[in-house]
């Protein structure tokens, strides 16, 4: 063969014949991949932000082809976010949980425990907190704090399981934690249908908690104590990951546990504190619900949290301000939601769809930090 | 059929040029060894070769035609097939499924029928249904040469080979190197092993600093010329006596520790490590070197037999952490699993143990700030080259300023035991002579050193005392002068009875 061989791009549609070939290969500009060796921190933003903006971009049209005229959609969006305090401040009664969600998701990634068992958490955490007011434990100053502790200690209980599994097992938190879930909710059932039905409305939820068992009011707006209880969290929990010896120590683990093992890091008392962290987070994501939100236990106040810490976790990149950031993100979209929702006959599941293609754009975009294209012109 | 040939290929990271108008040629029939120190080029144009790279400008010709290697699949394709240093083979996958794999739309039976034959012409059995995370490095590295030449490459590049062979592999690979070289086919051969390029090769490129400084033949070449082709000046290495021995400072008592897979493990293993001596453990790989290393670091436990620290007692049970704090410093054998996390940050690898003894602050304050600077410091210290920032990851630095990382950072206390195993694998000649100076002087400050390598050269070259580890335990002893003859048949004594 005289001509010269040419490359196969994973795209080419080469046509077979003489003077069709000829004028092809002479357009046909092959792409060769080739791995980086370093990435900058510019490179790293440019790329991350690129793949929020496309997924903007994407989201916008789909919404304009449903049917949102283009200039009412940005008109929503404000309204619902940035006009009025009150907006603002619904925005942010949403955006606390989804923080202390996102967190507790985050820790146990950071690790590379997949805790696919938030809700399961949140419901023991709120069962315990629940409890504790249900029974009138300790004195009227002191509980508050005795929820927040009793739903620490419901979450840690939950997850103790599963991290003993794999510790001992090897058994896949996946499955363990995913399992749980259910278990919870079942219990859950079985509280509010037997002995904490509501006496006074025979609803399957907990009588309303006295006012010393709910988060007080913060004064501005319906805002309660919530808020700052999330961002007080967000922000230790940064200190903890960026500024302490045990954030150095996660990082370490995250890269390689067999080297931080030989070097006489104690690795399993390190990933059994991230692991427990993380259910006791994830048991006060359901407390904060409960005691700053519903005033009660309820069957179904943690349904889609779980899907909601892993898309917040992911986003952030397991950053604790990274967390906030993205759980506001999808606060506002979830309110944009609903009134797009109400307003246009937008249905519930393009919100969804959104929030997928966020998720895939940024997935996507690592492709583009490990590799570079290089477009040349075939031979 | 097989030959190749690349003219005035030019290739840049950033800024830095890792090749500079290089001119290869690999002809069908010949074993070509492409020599070089860490850091020369030969794996970056190997790279180009094989598609993984593209290079900036240059030629590159297959059976007489211009081509475009824009990719592997297109390199396997033109039947240039290479074998990586380290494994790319999916640990979680079988044996048989990693073959399958490399060879798609063939009848797995055809391929396993192949790899059986070529195998056996190798000189081994492999192990169809057996996970290939669960081979020992010589066994994977095998099955990765296995891989290539079953796939039907005519061009075979070897990336450092032997590297992690013991004497008698790597001279039976080299049989078959030759074997390959005379059905027809091209074989390069990357190394900076002198006495392989010249007892092996039939043409001899050498590469420094980016460039090709000569393309020769072995008969025309002497280990010195070569060596100063290479790095440019002359490097002697010679064995250096211990000063002063003095009493033990840990021994081990009939240990036992069961292999994993097929190795033998310690059967009984019986030795004593004596302040300021260099103790060598000589030995065929898979006779025990891996589980040695890890009872004394205290990552495996015997099942039987005791551990003893001199002042400490039974330190059998003790953890890797306790162990250091006693004053063991270790350098292992896999760098990028034991001593390294490659993907963090220079700064961060080496801070490892000071942030474990507070050096950067209580549990609540670390200061990355005191943790860059005793970085940097020791960086300088230690001669470690190659680090552009603190903060880029372990695994850019080469073989050699790895290594030396990890000993910056292993010998920033007074060690009173050293443990290093294969120290100076992939490292060149002079980085090799550069970590070796530094086990002496740990000796020489009164630690105890033992060294575990299956390069005869190496232990040679190293110990006051030898030992000969085969199937599980010492089989012999013996002191610095030693007679490599009676110490190779130690090696092999017994060994299949």
């Amino acid at each position: 063969m005289s001509t010269p061989e040419t490359a196969t791009g994973a795209f080419a549609i080469v046509p077979r014949t003489g003077r069709a070939r000829a004028a092809w290969q002479s357009l046909r500009i092959v792409p060769l991949l080739e791995p980086r060796q370093t990435v900058s921190r510019a490179m790293r933003a440019t790329v991350y932000l690129s793949a929020l903006f496309l997924a903007g971009v994407l989201s916008v049209a789909l919404l304009v082809w449903a049917g949102v005229p283009a200039g009412d959609l940005w008109r929503e969006l404000s309204s619902v976010a940035f006009n009025s305090p009150r907006a603002l401040a619904s925005v942010l009664a949403q955006t606390a949980p989804l923080v202390v969600a996102g967190l507790a998701t985050s820790i146990a990634f950071r690790v590379g425990f997949w805790n696919i068992g938030i809700e399961g958490q949140m419901i023991l955490g709120a069962v315990l907190a629940t409890a504790v007011a249900v029974y009138d434990i300790g004195p009227e100053p002191l509980r508050l704090p005795l929820m927040a502790l009793a739903a620490c200690l419901g979450g840690m209980a939950w997850i103790a399981g599963p991290g003993w599994l794999k510790a001992r097992l090897s058994m896949s938190e996946v499955i363990t934690t995913l399992l749980l879930n259910y278990v919870a909710f079942n219990l859950l059932l079985h509280l509010l249908y037997g002995p904490w039905q509501d006496p006074a409305s025979r609803f399957p939820h907990s009588e309303q908690f006295a006012a010393a068992e709910r988060l007080p009011r913060l004064g501005w707006q319906n805002l309660t104590w919530s808020v700052p209880l999330a961002a007080g969290l967000a922000l230790a929990l940064w200190w903890v990951m960026s500024k302490s010896r045990l954030g150095y120590l996660l990082d370490l683990l995250r890269h390689n546990r067999h080297m931080a093992h030989a070097l006489g890091v104690p690795v399993a008392g390190i990933s059994i504190a991230a692991v427990l962290g993380s259910g006791a987070v994830g048991g006060l994501a359901g407390f904060t619900i409960v005691a700053g939100i519903e005033s009660r236990l309820t069957q179904d106040f943690f349904v889609g949290y779980l899907f909601s810490g892993i898309l917040i976790a992911f986003l952030a990149r397991n950053n604790p301000v990274g967390v906030v950031v993205a759980a506001f993100f999808l606060a506002t979209l979830m309110m944009l939601g609903q009134s797009l929702q109400v307003f246009f006959g937008i249905p519930f599941a393009l919100i969804r769809l959104i929030q997928a293609i966020f998720i895939i754009s940024v997935a996507g975009s690592e492709f583009f930090l490990g590799y570079r294209m290089h477009w040349r012109r075939a031979a | 059929m097989g030959s190749m040939r690349m003219r005035g290929i030019d290739k840049s990271f950033g800024g830095f040029k890792a090749l500079d108008k290089v001119d290869f040629e690999a002809r069908p029939g010949e074993v070509h060894a492409l020599l070089g120190e860490n850091g020369a080029g030969k794996s970056t144009l190997m790279s180009v070769a094989c598609g993984l790279y593209a290079p900036d400008s240059g030629e590159i010709e297959v059976d007489g035609r211009p081509v475009q290697i824009d990719g592997a699949r297109r390199a396997v394709e033109l039947g240039i097939g290479i074998v990586h240093q380290h494994s790319r083979l999916v640990e979680a996958f079988t044996v048989r499924d990693n073959l399958a794999l490399f060879n798609p739309g063939r009848p797995v039976d055809d391929v396993m029928r192949d790899a059986q034959a070529a195998a056996r012409d190798l000189g081994f059995e492999i192990a169809p249904g057996r996970l290939a995370g669960q081979l020992g490095v010589a066994d994977q590295q095998r099955l990765e040469i296995l891989k290539v030449i079953v796939s039907g490459a005519r061009l075979v590049i070897l990336d450092e080979p032997t590297a992690i062979l013991s004497d008698a592999e790597g001279a039976m690979l080299m049989e078959l190197v030759r074997r390959l070289a005379q059905s027809g086919r091209a074989v390069v051969l990357v190394t900076h092993k002198l006495h392989e390029a010249l007892a092996h090769s039939d043409r001899i490129t050498v590469m420094r600093g980016g460039k090709r400084v000569a393309e020769a033949l072995p008969q025309d070449m002497t280990p010195q010329t070569l060596t100063h082709l290479i790095v440019g000046a002359n490097v002697a290495e010679a064995f250096i006596p211990s000063g002063a021995v003095g009493a033990p400072v840990l021994w081990l008592e009939n240990v036992f520790v069961p292999g994993e897979g097929r190795q033998r493990g310690l059967a009984g293993a019986s030795l004593s490590l004596k302040a300021g001596e260099i103790y060598g453990v000589a030995g065929v790989s898979g006779n025990g070197q891996a589980e040695l290393a890890a009872v004394i670091c205290g990552i495996g436990t015997p099942t039987q037999g005791r551990i003893m620290m001199a002042d400490r007692g039974d330190i059998t049970h003790q953890g890797p952490a306790d162990r250091r704090r006693q004053g063991l410093a270790a350098i292992p054998a896999d760098r990028y699993r034991h001593a390294l996390a490659g993907s963090a940050s220079v700064a961060d690898n080496f801070a490892v143990p000071g942030a474990l003894a507070g050096a950067y602050g209580p549990w609540a304050w670390f200061n990355r700030g005191i943790m860059r600077r005793q970085t940097r410091d020791a960086i300088a210290r230690n001669d470690v080259q190659g680090v552009r920032s603190t903060g880029q990851p372990a695994s850019l630095l080469s073989g050699g300023n790895a290594q030396k990382l990890v000993i910056a950072r292993e010998f920033q206390g007074k060690p009173r035991v050293v443990l290093a195993h294969s120290p100076s694998r992939g490292l060149d000649v002079r980085a090799a002579a550069a970590v070796h100076d530094r086990l002496r002087q740990a000796r020489d400050a009164g630690a105890a050193v033992i060294v575990i390598s299956e390069d005869l050269d190496e232990i040679l070259l190293l110990s006051d005392r030898i030992g000969v580890l085969n199937a599980g335990r010492i089989a012999a002893e013996f002191d610095a002068p030693a007679d490599r003859a009676a110490i190779g048949a130690a090696m092999v004594h017994h060994e299949h009875a």
